[in-house]
Protein backbone atom coordinates (compact mmCIF):
# COMPACT_ATOMS: atom_id res chain seq x y z
CA UNK A 1 0.00 0.00 0.00
CA UNK A 2 2.62 2.62 -1.36
CA UNK A 3 1.63 6.33 -2.10
CA UNK A 4 1.69 5.25 -5.61
CA UNK A 5 -0.82 3.01 -5.61
CA UNK A 6 -3.11 3.53 -8.51
CA UNK A 7 -6.47 4.16 -6.19
CA UNK A 8 -4.69 6.75 -3.72
CA UNK A 9 -3.20 8.67 -6.35
CA UNK A 10 -6.42 8.70 -7.85
CA UNK A 11 -7.85 10.51 -4.70
CA UNK A 12 -4.54 13.26 -5.16
CA UNK A 13 -4.60 15.16 -2.36
CA UNK A 14 -6.70 13.10 -0.20
CA UNK A 15 -3.68 11.14 0.37
CA UNK A 16 -1.02 12.67 2.34
CA UNK A 17 2.12 10.36 2.65
CA UNK A 18 3.37 12.14 5.33
CA UNK A 19 0.04 11.25 7.77
CA UNK A 20 0.84 7.60 5.89
CA UNK A 21 4.18 6.97 7.18
CA UNK A 22 2.98 8.30 10.66
CA UNK A 23 0.57 6.03 10.84
CA UNK A 24 3.14 3.27 9.74
CA UNK A 25 4.62 4.10 13.10
CA UNK A 26 1.91 4.66 14.82
CA UNK A 27 1.79 0.34 13.91
CA UNK A 28 4.59 -0.43 16.47
CA UNK A 29 3.27 -0.25 19.94
CA UNK A 30 2.24 -3.01 22.34
CA UNK A 31 -1.15 -4.31 20.90
CA UNK A 32 0.92 -4.32 17.45
CA UNK A 33 3.34 -6.32 19.29
CA UNK A 34 0.56 -8.96 20.81
CA UNK A 35 -0.95 -8.83 17.29
CA UNK A 36 2.10 -9.90 15.56
CA UNK A 37 2.50 -12.89 18.20
CA UNK A 38 -0.95 -14.19 17.54
CA UNK A 39 -0.18 -14.24 13.97
CA UNK A 40 3.12 -16.10 14.63
CA UNK A 41 0.78 -18.57 16.50
CA UNK A 42 -1.00 -19.00 12.97
CA UNK A 43 2.06 -19.43 10.96
CA UNK A 44 2.52 -22.55 13.27
CA UNK A 45 -0.88 -23.64 12.17
CA UNK A 46 0.00 -23.35 9.03
CA UNK A 47 3.07 -25.83 9.08
CA UNK A 48 1.04 -27.85 11.00
CA UNK A 49 -2.10 -28.89 8.53
CA UNK A 50 0.62 -28.60 6.02
CA UNK A 51 -1.07 -25.13 4.20
CA UNK A 52 1.12 -23.36 1.35
CA UNK A 53 2.75 -20.61 2.99
CA UNK A 54 2.49 -18.54 -0.07
CA UNK A 55 -1.04 -19.10 -0.04
CA UNK A 56 -0.94 -18.58 4.27
CA UNK A 57 0.56 -14.52 3.84
CA UNK A 58 -1.81 -14.05 1.27
CA UNK A 59 -4.88 -14.99 3.62
CA UNK A 60 -3.38 -12.51 5.78
CA UNK A 61 -3.37 -9.95 3.39
CA UNK A 62 -6.22 -10.21 2.18
CA UNK A 63 -8.47 -11.68 5.02
CA UNK A 64 -6.65 -9.98 7.51
CA UNK A 65 -8.72 -11.48 10.37
CA UNK A 66 -7.45 -13.97 12.10
CA UNK A 67 -10.78 -16.04 13.15
CA UNK A 68 -11.91 -16.05 9.70
CA UNK A 69 -8.39 -16.90 8.51
CA UNK A 70 -8.49 -19.72 11.32
CA UNK A 71 -11.80 -21.37 10.06
CA UNK A 72 -10.82 -21.44 6.52
CA UNK A 73 -7.23 -23.07 7.00
CA UNK A 74 -8.51 -25.34 9.86
CA UNK A 75 -11.83 -26.24 8.24
CA UNK A 76 -9.44 -27.25 4.96
CA UNK A 77 -7.69 -29.31 6.67
CA UNK A 78 -10.56 -31.37 8.58
CA UNK A 79 -11.68 -32.01 4.94
CA UNK A 80 -14.75 -29.44 5.64
CA UNK A 81 -16.74 -28.94 2.20
CA UNK A 82 -15.37 -25.08 0.65
CA UNK A 83 -19.23 -24.19 0.46
CA UNK A 84 -19.85 -24.45 4.15
CA UNK A 85 -16.08 -22.72 4.92
CA UNK A 86 -17.58 -19.98 3.17
CA UNK A 87 -20.80 -20.00 5.10
CA UNK A 88 -18.58 -19.84 8.46
CA UNK A 89 -15.78 -17.14 7.36
CA UNK A 90 -19.25 -15.51 6.17
CA UNK A 91 -20.58 -15.77 9.37
CA UNK A 92 -17.31 -14.77 11.59
CA UNK A 93 -16.79 -11.55 9.40
CA UNK A 94 -20.34 -10.00 10.94
CA UNK A 95 -18.61 -8.57 13.44
CA UNK A 96 -16.38 -6.45 10.86
CA UNK A 97 -19.81 -4.48 9.86
CA UNK A 98 -20.54 -2.89 13.02
CA UNK A 99 -16.53 -2.11 13.67
CA UNK A 100 -16.58 -0.48 10.01
CA UNK A 101 -19.94 1.60 10.59
CA UNK A 102 -18.74 2.72 14.09
CA UNK A 103 -14.81 3.68 13.10
CA UNK A 104 -15.60 5.37 9.85
CA UNK A 105 -16.33 8.69 10.91
CA UNK A 106 -12.60 8.63 12.66
CA UNK A 107 -11.11 7.70 8.80
CA UNK A 108 -13.21 10.11 6.80
CA UNK A 109 -10.68 13.18 6.00
CA UNK A 110 -12.37 16.47 5.15
CA UNK A 111 -13.29 15.28 1.22
CA UNK A 112 -15.30 12.13 1.06
CA UNK A 113 -13.32 9.78 -1.03
CA UNK A 114 -14.89 6.56 -1.35
CA UNK A 115 -11.90 4.12 -2.74
CA UNK A 116 -10.04 5.43 0.59
CA UNK A 117 -12.65 4.60 3.02
CA UNK A 118 -12.85 1.35 1.22
CA UNK A 119 -8.85 0.98 1.75
CA UNK A 120 -9.16 1.86 5.56
CA UNK A 121 -12.09 -0.12 5.97
CA UNK A 122 -10.07 -3.21 4.65
CA UNK A 123 -7.75 -3.14 7.36
CA UNK A 124 -10.79 -3.25 10.17
CA UNK A 125 -10.04 -5.69 12.82
CA UNK A 126 -9.41 -5.49 16.37
CA UNK A 127 -6.79 -4.37 16.83
CA UNK A 128 -7.33 -1.60 14.43
CA UNK A 129 -10.35 -0.78 16.08
CA UNK A 130 -9.13 -0.51 19.10
CA UNK A 131 -5.97 1.70 18.10
CA UNK A 132 -7.71 3.57 15.73
CA UNK A 133 -9.89 5.08 18.55
CA UNK A 134 -6.98 5.69 20.60
CA UNK A 135 -4.87 7.28 17.93
CA UNK A 136 -7.27 8.66 15.57
CA UNK A 137 -8.62 11.47 17.58
CA UNK A 138 -4.96 13.03 17.72
CA UNK A 139 -4.80 13.09 14.07
CA UNK A 140 -5.71 16.14 12.02
CA UNK A 141 -9.12 15.73 10.16
CA UNK A 142 -7.55 15.68 6.42
CA UNK A 143 -4.62 13.56 7.69
CA UNK A 144 -6.82 11.15 8.61
CA UNK A 145 -7.59 9.00 5.76
CA UNK A 146 -4.02 8.23 4.90
CA UNK A 147 -2.68 7.82 8.80
CA UNK A 148 -5.72 5.48 9.14
CA UNK A 149 -4.19 3.15 5.89
CA UNK A 150 -0.95 3.92 7.36
CA UNK A 151 -1.37 2.46 10.40
CA UNK A 152 -3.74 -0.61 9.15
CA UNK A 153 -0.54 -1.07 6.21
CA UNK A 154 1.97 -1.28 8.78
CA UNK A 155 -0.35 -3.64 11.21
CA UNK A 156 -0.30 -5.85 8.03
CA UNK A 157 3.36 -6.02 6.94
CA UNK A 158 4.11 -6.78 10.73
CA UNK A 159 1.62 -9.44 10.41
CA UNK A 160 2.75 -11.56 7.69
CA UNK A 161 6.15 -10.97 8.83
CA UNK A 162 5.28 -12.97 11.84
CA UNK A 163 3.31 -15.25 9.73
CA UNK A 164 6.44 -16.06 7.85
CA UNK A 165 8.01 -16.60 10.87
CA UNK A 166 6.20 -18.60 12.75
CA UNK A 167 5.22 -20.77 9.55
CA UNK A 168 9.55 -21.36 9.67
CA UNK A 169 10.21 -21.13 13.70
CA UNK A 170 7.94 -23.83 14.48
CA UNK A 171 9.78 -27.13 13.27
CA UNK A 172 12.85 -25.28 14.70
CA UNK A 173 12.05 -24.53 17.77
CA UNK A 174 11.82 -27.26 20.83
CA UNK A 175 9.26 -29.25 21.97
CA UNK A 176 7.43 -26.80 24.88
CA UNK A 177 8.25 -23.58 22.81
CA UNK A 178 6.53 -25.20 19.78
CA UNK A 179 3.40 -26.15 21.91
CA UNK A 180 3.09 -22.53 22.72
CA UNK A 181 3.12 -21.21 19.86
CA UNK A 182 -0.04 -23.65 19.19
CA UNK A 183 -1.84 -22.11 22.18
CA UNK A 184 -1.38 -18.37 20.64
CA UNK A 185 -4.50 -18.86 18.78
CA UNK A 186 -6.94 -20.29 21.05
CA UNK A 187 -5.70 -18.02 24.18
CA UNK A 188 -6.12 -14.79 22.16
CA UNK A 189 -9.17 -15.69 20.80
CA UNK A 190 -10.33 -16.63 24.31
CA UNK A 191 -9.59 -13.53 25.88
CA UNK A 192 -10.59 -11.56 23.64
CA UNK A 193 -14.11 -13.50 23.77
CA UNK A 194 -14.13 -12.49 27.47
CA UNK A 195 -13.30 -8.41 26.72
CA UNK A 196 -15.62 -7.81 24.30
CA UNK A 197 -18.26 -9.59 26.17
CA UNK A 198 -20.77 -7.52 28.01
CA UNK A 199 -24.17 -8.62 28.12
CA UNK A 200 -25.61 -11.83 29.36
CA UNK A 201 -26.40 -12.56 25.95
CA UNK A 202 -22.21 -12.48 24.88
CA UNK A 203 -21.75 -14.87 27.93
CA UNK A 204 -24.31 -17.00 26.81
CA UNK A 205 -23.42 -17.03 23.38
CA UNK A 206 -19.85 -18.17 24.18
CA UNK A 207 -21.06 -20.73 26.58
CA UNK A 208 -23.56 -22.16 23.85
CA UNK A 209 -20.77 -21.72 21.14
CA UNK A 210 -18.11 -23.70 22.76
CA UNK A 211 -20.82 -26.53 24.65
CA UNK A 212 -21.98 -27.33 21.12
CA UNK A 213 -18.43 -27.71 19.68
CA UNK A 214 -17.79 -31.40 20.94
CA UNK A 215 -21.51 -32.52 20.13
CA UNK A 216 -21.47 -31.24 16.43
CA UNK A 217 -17.88 -32.39 15.81
CA UNK A 218 -18.51 -35.18 13.35
CA UNK A 219 -21.48 -33.81 11.47
CA UNK A 220 -21.93 -34.88 7.90
CA UNK A 221 -20.67 -32.68 5.61
CA UNK A 222 -18.23 -30.17 7.86
CA UNK A 223 -20.52 -27.94 9.00
CA UNK A 224 -20.01 -28.54 12.81
CA UNK A 225 -19.14 -24.49 12.85
CA UNK A 226 -21.99 -23.43 11.12
CA UNK A 227 -24.16 -25.89 13.54
CA UNK A 228 -22.06 -24.36 16.99
CA UNK A 229 -22.39 -20.93 15.64
CA UNK A 230 -25.48 -20.33 13.93
CA UNK A 231 -27.02 -23.04 17.21
CA UNK A 232 -25.73 -21.48 19.77
CA UNK A 233 -25.81 -18.02 18.97
CA UNK A 234 -29.49 -18.53 18.23
CA UNK A 235 -30.11 -20.00 21.44
CA UNK A 236 -28.30 -17.37 23.49
CA UNK A 237 -29.81 -14.58 21.49
CA UNK A 238 -33.46 -16.04 22.29
CA UNK A 239 -32.69 -16.85 26.11
CA UNK A 240 -31.46 -13.52 26.49
CA UNK A 241 -34.90 -11.83 24.86
CA UNK A 242 -37.04 -14.35 27.36
CA UNK A 243 -35.10 -13.37 30.16
CA UNK A 244 -34.82 -9.63 29.65
CA UNK A 245 -39.13 -9.71 28.59
CA UNK A 246 -39.46 -12.00 32.25
CA UNK A 247 -37.60 -9.01 33.59
CA UNK A 248 -39.73 -6.32 32.58
CA UNK B 1 -0.66 -35.26 4.53
CA UNK B 2 -1.24 -32.05 2.68
CA UNK B 3 -4.57 -30.30 1.25
CA UNK B 4 -2.83 -28.51 -1.11
CA UNK B 5 0.00 -29.50 -3.17
CA UNK B 6 -0.61 -27.11 -5.90
CA UNK B 7 -0.05 -23.60 -4.37
CA UNK B 8 -2.56 -21.99 -6.85
CA UNK B 9 -5.70 -24.11 -5.84
CA UNK B 10 -4.61 -22.51 -2.25
CA UNK B 11 -4.18 -18.94 -3.42
CA UNK B 12 -7.50 -19.43 -5.43
CA UNK B 13 -9.44 -20.62 -2.32
CA UNK B 14 -8.15 -17.82 -0.25
CA UNK B 15 -9.49 -15.51 -2.29
CA UNK B 16 -12.98 -16.90 -2.62
CA UNK B 17 -13.36 -18.77 0.60
CA UNK B 18 -11.89 -16.49 2.01
CA UNK B 19 -11.41 -13.14 1.19
CA UNK B 20 -14.84 -12.47 -0.43
CA UNK B 21 -17.09 -14.03 2.66
CA UNK B 22 -15.45 -11.85 4.76
CA UNK B 23 -14.48 -8.82 2.59
CA UNK B 24 -18.12 -7.67 2.12
CA UNK B 25 -18.95 -7.22 5.75
CA UNK B 26 -16.37 -4.38 5.70
CA UNK B 27 -17.93 -3.31 2.19
CA UNK B 28 -20.95 -3.03 3.59
CA UNK B 29 -20.34 -1.29 6.76
CA UNK B 30 -18.76 1.53 4.62
CA UNK B 31 -21.93 1.71 2.09
CA UNK B 32 -24.77 1.30 4.70
CA UNK B 33 -22.78 3.38 7.23
CA UNK B 34 -24.57 5.93 9.58
CA UNK B 35 -27.81 4.02 8.22
CA UNK B 36 -27.72 1.09 10.40
CA UNK B 37 -29.01 0.65 13.64
CA UNK B 38 -26.71 -1.58 15.72
CA UNK B 39 -29.18 -2.28 18.28
CA UNK B 40 -31.66 -3.69 16.37
CA UNK B 41 -32.80 -7.30 16.88
CA UNK B 42 -31.40 -8.45 13.96
CA UNK B 43 -28.01 -7.03 14.97
CA UNK B 44 -27.96 -8.24 18.10
CA UNK B 45 -28.98 -12.09 16.43
CA UNK B 46 -26.11 -11.48 14.21
CA UNK B 47 -23.46 -10.58 16.90
CA UNK B 48 -24.50 -13.47 19.27
CA UNK B 49 -24.32 -15.91 16.50
CA UNK B 50 -20.52 -14.00 15.21
CA UNK B 51 -19.55 -14.47 19.13
CA UNK B 52 -20.97 -18.66 19.28
CA UNK B 53 -18.81 -18.89 15.93
CA UNK B 54 -16.04 -17.68 17.71
CA UNK B 55 -15.93 -19.45 20.84
CA UNK B 56 -16.94 -22.99 18.87
CA UNK B 57 -13.51 -22.07 17.01
CA UNK B 58 -11.41 -21.97 20.50
CA UNK B 59 -13.56 -25.06 21.63
CA UNK B 60 -12.35 -26.99 18.30
CA UNK B 61 -8.56 -25.86 18.51
CA UNK B 62 -8.65 -27.43 22.49
CA UNK B 63 -10.54 -30.31 21.93
CA UNK B 64 -9.20 -31.66 18.82
CA UNK B 65 -5.92 -29.80 18.63
CA UNK B 66 -3.05 -30.55 15.88
CA UNK B 67 0.50 -30.78 16.19
CA UNK B 68 2.80 -30.58 18.61
CA UNK B 69 -0.33 -30.28 21.12
CA UNK B 70 -1.98 -33.56 20.50
CA UNK B 71 1.00 -34.59 23.18
CA UNK B 72 -0.55 -32.75 25.85
CA UNK B 73 -3.64 -33.75 27.77
CA UNK B 74 -6.87 -31.84 27.28
CA UNK B 75 -7.03 -30.92 30.98
CA UNK B 76 -3.67 -29.08 30.67
CA UNK B 77 -4.50 -27.11 27.35
CA UNK B 78 -7.91 -26.01 28.84
CA UNK B 79 -6.48 -25.53 32.44
CA UNK B 80 -3.94 -23.05 30.40
CA UNK B 81 -6.82 -20.96 28.57
CA UNK B 82 -8.34 -21.21 31.51
CA UNK B 83 -5.07 -19.32 33.82
CA UNK B 84 -5.16 -17.26 30.88
CA UNK B 85 -8.18 -15.86 31.32
CA UNK B 86 -7.96 -15.45 35.03
CA UNK B 87 -4.43 -13.25 34.39
CA UNK B 88 -6.33 -11.27 31.93
CA UNK B 89 -8.80 -10.44 34.67
CA UNK B 90 -6.90 -9.87 37.74
CA UNK B 91 -3.80 -7.88 35.80
CA UNK B 92 -5.63 -4.71 34.64
CA UNK B 93 -7.65 -5.97 31.62
CA UNK B 94 -4.24 -6.96 30.12
CA UNK B 95 -4.50 -8.86 27.05
CA UNK B 96 0.03 -9.42 27.04
CA UNK B 97 -0.74 -10.74 30.86
CA UNK B 98 -3.33 -12.83 29.79
CA UNK B 99 -1.31 -14.88 27.08
CA UNK B 100 2.18 -15.00 29.09
CA UNK B 101 0.15 -16.72 32.15
CA UNK B 102 -1.44 -19.15 29.71
CA UNK B 103 2.01 -20.11 28.20
CA UNK B 104 3.34 -19.99 31.49
CA UNK B 105 0.95 -22.56 32.62
CA UNK B 106 1.56 -24.69 29.66
CA UNK B 107 5.17 -24.73 29.49
CA UNK B 108 5.16 -25.22 33.43
CA UNK B 109 2.17 -28.36 33.10
CA UNK B 110 4.51 -29.52 29.74
CA UNK B 111 7.85 -29.90 31.84
CA UNK B 112 5.77 -31.50 34.79
CA UNK B 113 4.11 -33.79 32.89
CA UNK B 114 7.60 -34.43 30.86
CA UNK B 115 5.17 -34.83 27.65
CA UNK B 116 7.91 -32.65 25.59
CA UNK B 117 11.43 -31.90 26.05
Amino acid sequence: MQPSDPAAAEAGPAFRAGYFLRGVAGAFSVPGVVLMATFVGFGGLLHDVGFPIGAGLLSTLLIWALPAQVILVGGIASGAALPAIAIAVCLSGVRLMPMVVALMPLMRGRRPSLWLELIAAHFVAVTMWVEGFRLLPKVRQEGRPSYAIGLGAGLTAASMIATGAGFYLTSLLPGPLAVALLLLTPISFTILLVRNARERVDWLAIGFGAALSPLVANTPGGLDLFWSGVGGGTLAFFIARIWKADRA
Amino acid sequence: MTPFSNEMTAILVVIVIGFLPNEIWRVLGVLLGRGLDENSAWMQWVRAVATALLAAVVARLLLIPSGALVALPFLLRAGAVGAGVAGFLLVRRSVLAGVLTAEAVLIAGAWWLGVVN
